[in-house]
């Protein structure tokens, strides 16, 4: 099952990267960002994570991996970024929203949309996160060669 | 080294990253780059996700010039293409004007996947994201064919509409309208299935991503117009799918 949806992630992947012109090299590498996220995405509810919390992680995941390969790859780091996210998406969440609102349930539907609204500011959050940490890193690094030199 | 074409340089990379769906920021930082490695002072780049202006200071004189980017699409390989150029150029690998000629050829370049081959992919990323939301094999082929739809139709629909939005809302009408003569006929697949898998083709994947790194570099006025962008088309998918909802009832 964890397989298939690994195949699967992975297949979406490649395919965003085709939608989005990737460069050839990186193409493999895009799809293998969709497969950490997701991997991430569905190890982390096995040892009790809230679904907030896991597509935090792995948004977080999929970012800095798409800042490593851009490093080690030389491309622009939303080459991988983007479609990785994809196995993430709240289609399912963001869906029944929609069908609630239209069977008049507008408090389920409300309730919904909060939910779809709070997995995709997860998501949000996770890209931030994982840009921050190398930023950290780097600004660090650069605060150290000054030391240095001063 | 004449102003005018380290202008010429710095906005015709500037403009094919915008109009590819780069960050604006990065917009911003190679324009920075490349003027001030052909020697240029006091640069000074500031782009927005439909305009760029670079001014800087020549032996004196003040250059500026601003274009617009009216029409947008999503080509990250230019993208790649321009920020190899302006590295090799920072680089000092290559001089003022190949780096010219090169970006006029990138501009210029179609895209790299045959336009088969992207509805293709398109139909790939619905079949396999249905199944990822609790789809079986047997939705895998009905989704498949109404993200094909969804993508043929947003492509061709732009070419009547140009209006950005309305065409995805009527992609997204179209698809789902697919969707449901689908379920029609074979009673026994998901709607909710084929209709999240349908929607895929039109996840502003690039817009969310670029406001949140446009945010992240300070660039708020970029970020906000760029989030709006993604909410509309998230909303006007939403609209439609609403609308199809209230057929089933």
């Amino acid at each position: 099952m964890l397989l298939q949806g690994l195949a699967l992630s992975f297949a979406s992947s490649v395919a965003w990267c085709v939608l989005f012109n990737v460069p050839v090299r990186t193409i493999v590498a895009g799809g293998f960002a969709g497969v950490i996220g997701f991997l991430v995405y569905s190890i982390l509810p096995i040892y009790g994570a809230e679904v907030l919390l896991s597509t935090f992680v792995s948004a977080a995941a999929v970012s800095l991996l798409s800042q490593l390969l851009s490093i080690i790859l030389r491309v622009p780091s939303t080459n991988f970024s983007v479609a990785g996210i994809i196995p993430l998406v709240p289609g399912s969440l963001a869906y029944k929203a929609m069908l609630a609102f239209v069977n008049n349930d507008y408090v389920g539907g409300i309730t919904l949309a909060t939910k779809t609204l709070m997995v995709a500011g997860a998501i949000a959050s996770g890209l931030i996160f994982g840009i921050s940490v190398l930023t950290i890193w780097k600004g660090a690094r650069y605060a150290g060669k000054r030391a240095q030199r001063d | 080294m004449s102003s005018d074409l380290v202008m010429d340089t710095c906005l015709l990379a500037g403009s094919i990253i915008l109009k590819n769906g780069g960050e604006t920021y990065r917009t911003e930082e190679t324009m920075a780059l490349i003027a001030k490695a052909a020697g240029m002072d006091d640069v000074n780049s500031s782009a927005t996700p439909t305009s760029i202006i670079l001014s800087f200071r020549c032996s004196g004189f003040d250059h500026t010039r601003m274009v617009r980017t009216p029409k947008r699409t999503t080509n990250l390989n230019k993208i790649t293409l321009v920020n190899d150029v302006s590295r090799q150029f920072v680089g000092g690998k290559i001089n003022l004007e190949q780096a010219y000629r090169t970006l006029r050829e990138i501009d210029q370049k179609k895209q790299i996947y045959p336009k088969w081959l992207q509805h293709l992919a398109a139909a790939t990323a619905s079949g396999s994201f249905s199944m990822l939301a609790g789809g079986d094999w047997g939705s895998l082929i009905p989704s498949a064919m109404a993200g094909l739809i969804v993508n043929l139709s947003q492509e061709y629909l732009e070419q009547f509409v140009r209006m950005k939005f309305f065409t995805e809302f009527s992609a997204a009408l179209l698809g789902g309208l697919f969707a449901l003569l689908t379920v029609t006929i074979f009673p026994q697949l998901h709607l909710s299935i084929i209709i999240i898998g349908a929607m895929l083709p039109l996840f502003p994947g690039i817009a969310i991503t670029n406001s949140l790194r446009d945010l992240m570099a300070g660039d708020l006025v970029a970020g906000v117009s760029r989030g709006v962008e993604a909410m509309l088309t998230a909303v006007s998918v939403a609209v439609a799918t609403a609308i199809i909802l209230s057929f089933t009832r």
